[in-house]
């Protein structure tokens, strides 16, 4: 995204002249990400909802539940899908129109994320099987950017998700009808956690920043779930990594994940 | 606020008689009406409203801080924070035998660098033409770039430039400041460097304040952080 | 439309609406101007359970360059609802409605901006609709405007609106999502204060003549307490604590 922005070159080796020292412009350890705030129930009218600070960048994610006819060959498990979409209020590069690469890829790595920790425990949310089942979808919208929205909608739909109640439907008459006031908090499996670290020269840092961002040579995204075990990655960007920094990448995703865990089961606790 | 001087928004009425509407301000049948969020002054026979937000309009003169952005094989353009785009061309910097096949224009300017450049002309019809060709403009080497509505540098540079010599006496940090809000500020020690931008970034957030000045007075003389 | 509460009553005998309003009251306004680190310009609203943002950025330069207009900026509008922000999930591709909605704002804001004095460029302006309760129009316009002073757009007035309709054979003021759906007649207006013109106008139903004077009336007079909603919005952003 950031690609068509020009980032001054000031700025660059500044940023490359700090690491060398072993810091940051905005005074963070390279392992460090920057202050997480998370609202929960932003949204009061979808089925959960949370509003996710990263620095700079924010994201909303919506969650709306209702019945859908199940994928064919899974008549026996609920849908989940997750969305991204950046809006073009959150810098002045966004454009209008169907999402290009670099939006969808954000898409398709947040959802996998999720999908691939078994967060939500689908084959709970059958309504009848083959006929009707429960669909989940977790929709964000980054409405700022600055730099990392791996994490940012990540965090946003995860959030969003653990605080999420569905209805009820009974199978009547051929079709879904809502059991009125029966709702119960979504079958939660475990906490996916992302946490992308950028390459810049030959420093790590993680959550990089918008600078950061548009200064990084490549990145690597890394989700853990809440058994410390590694249950997605997406490498990007145009350069490489060694064997050991990719290593190294998964250590810090376990570690700093386990924290970012943490701040996302207060925030549900005290949304609640 | 005394009776000259009103805080408005679009739409308000700044005054109704036979005064001349100068900046921001519409003539709407005898009504003299503020077309910004500003501040209106009425002078002898002319009204005006100082606008405090909105982007940097090019006036000739001017000097601005500029971030190339692109190039052809004859010109930069500059992004100057501003609704067009800056224009330099290659002449100005290679000189009149300029020649496109020749003179690389990479080699002097490349994308990302920033520049101090002057306005040379402006009118509506064009992008506006800058110029790097004086002794105290060109592209800028060290020091840190810091953004700030286009519409607080005056009080940023102050009454005779009171505000901007208090910053940088107290700091021993060298401030250029651009009439677009783009600033560049270098300085031998952080500390220095730490304390002139938050000098700037009170500036910027406290400008409608009357006793600005002396609280940016209080923070520069207060030692180590607040 | 329909499948609403059949045993919900509009209009009680003390005059009090299904939601507790009485039938000139609006419904809670809230307008904050400014928010997005990088906007130009935004404003976030909340009316009665609407909740939009919007983001604003220009003059700027046109892409693709042959949109542009060589006398004079041009606006655009662009009315968004998210797929949370409604009952049943939206698909994020802008649906006809939206479309419809983006044009009639930009025509209501059309007449209050200035944008001669930059001939080739835009003025873009983004509605993010997060949560919709009817009404999203006349929020939205609402907040579009004190976005755009907040950019610094030179404008000639600002625009205020607000939802005029008929409900239980009665002219109400701010028509929320039940009474639309049940309610016989809905009127969106959107109103510059100063030049007292109506610069949006829709109207879904049906009215007598006598009724359509009265609903533009009782249209009016919420623009005008949506205008001082939105003259507060940027006096608490701009004028800190010294009003004049």
């Amino acid at each position: 995204m950031a690609s068509t922005s020009v980032l001054d070159e000031l700025k660059k080796s500044q940023i490359i002249e700090l690491l060398e020292q072993g810091k940051r412009v905005d005074g963070r350890a390279l392992d460090e990400p920057r202050e997480i705030s998370i609202e929960i129930n932003a949204i009061p009218k979808a089925n959960g909802s949370a509003r996710v600070r990263l620095g700079e960048t924010e994201v909303i994610c919506g969650v709306k539940i209702q019945p859908d006819r199940p994928f064919p060959d899974m008549g026996d498990k609920g849908i989940f899908i997750c969305t991204a979409e950046l809006l073009p209020l959150s810098h002045p590069t966004v454009e209008t129109g169907p999402p290009g690469p670099d939006v969808i890829e954000l898409a398709r790595v947040v959802d996998r994320g999720i999908r691939e920790s078994h967060m939500i425990d689908v084959s709970q949310l059958v309504i009848e099987k083959n006929k009707s089942v429960v669909g989940v979808f977790a929709d964000n919208v980054v409405i700022d950017y600055d730099g990392n929205l791996f994490d940012a909608c990540s965090y946003a739909a995860t959030a969003a998700l653990l605080s999420s109640k569905t209805p009820k439907w009974n199978w009547i008459d051929d079709a879904p009808t809502l059991a009125e006031g029966e709702e119960t908090p979504v079958p939660i499996a475990t906490i996916p956690v992302s946490v992308t670290m950028g390459k810049i020269g030959n420093h790590i840092v993680v959550d990089p920043n918008g600078d950061e961002w548009a200064s990084m040579d490549s990145r690597i995204t890394i989700t853990t779930d809440s058994d410390g075990n590694i249950c997605a990655l997406q490498k990007g960007g145009h350069d490489g990594f060694s064997q050991d920094e990719i290593n190294q990448c998964g250590e810090i995703s376990v570690r700093v994940g386990s924290k970012i865990r943490d701040k996302l089961k207060q925030a549900q606790t005290e949304g609640q | 606020m005394d009776n000259k001087r009103k805080y408005v928004i679009p739409g308000d009425v700044v005054t109704t008689g036979p005064f001349r509407p100068e900046q921001n301000v519409e003539l709407q049948g005898n009504k003299i009406i503020s077309t910004t969020i500003g501040i209106s002054e009425i002078y002898d026979d002319s009204v005006k409203v100082i606008p405090l937000t909105g982007k940097y309009i090019p006036k000739i003169n001017d000097l601005v801080i500029g971030k190339v952005i692109s190039h052809t094989s004859l010109s930069w353009e500059l992004d100057i924070n501003s609704c067009y785009v800056g224009f330099l061309p290659a002449q100005d910097v290679f000189g009149r035998d300029f020649s496109a096949h020749a003179d690389e224009l990479t080699s002097k300017l490349k994308s990302g660098d920033l520049v101090a450049a002057r306005i040379a002309n402006f009118d509506r019809t064009r992008d506006p033409l800058v110029t790097i060709s004086d002794r105290d403009l060109g592209k800028i080497d060290t020091g840190d770039l810091i953004k700030i509505s286009p519409s607080k540098v005056p009080r940023l540079i102050g009454k005779r430039g009171t505000m901007i010599q208090m910053i940088e006496m107290a700091t021993d940090a060298a401030i250029t400041i651009g009439q677009n809000g783009w600033v560049v500020v270098s300085c031998e020690t952080p500390e220095g460097l730490l304390k002139a931008k938050k000098a700037i970034e009170m500036v910027n957030e406290k400008a409608h304040v009357a006793n600005l000045t002396d609280q940016v007075k209080e923070m520069l003389e207060s030692k180590g952080e607040s | 439309m329909g499948g609403r509460d059949a045993t919900m009553v509009l209009l009680d005998e003390n005059g009090i609406r299904c939601d507790g309003r009485k039938v000139d009251e609006p419904r809670r306004i809230m307008i904050k101007a400014g928010g997005l680190k990088n906007a130009d310009g935004s404003a976030y609203i909340e009316f009665g359970n609407n909740k939009i943002l919007v983001g604003v950025f220009g003059p700027r330069d046109v892409h693709p360059k042959h949109m542009s207009n060589t006398d004079t900026g041009i606006l655009r509008v662009r009315y968004h609802m998210e797929p949370f922000s409604v009952g049943e999930r939206k698909n994020p591709a802008p649906s006809r409605r939206e479309i419809e909605i983006s044009k009639v704002i930009k025509e209501a804001l059309e007449p209050a901006v200035m944008l001669g004095k930059f001939p080739r460029t835009a003025v873009d302006v983004f509605i993010e609709v997060l949560q919709a309760d009817g009404g999203t129009r006349c929020a939205a316009l609402s907040a579009a405007s004190v976005a755009l002073a907040d950019a610094g757009i030179p404008m000639r007035d600002m625009v205020a609106a607000c939802a005029a309709g008929k409900v239980a054979d009665t002219i109400v003021l701010d028509v929320n999502n039940e009474e639309d759906q049940a309610g016989q007649a809905d009127m969106p207006i959107g109103y510059m204060p100063s030049l007292e013109k109506i610069t949006l106008l829709q109207l879904d139903g049906v009215l007598t003549p006598e009724e359509y004077k009265k609903c533009v009336q009782v249209g009016v007079d919420g623009c005008k307490i949506v205008y001082d909603i939105q003259k507060k919005a940027l006096q608490d952003k701009y004028f800190g604590n010294g009003a004049e």
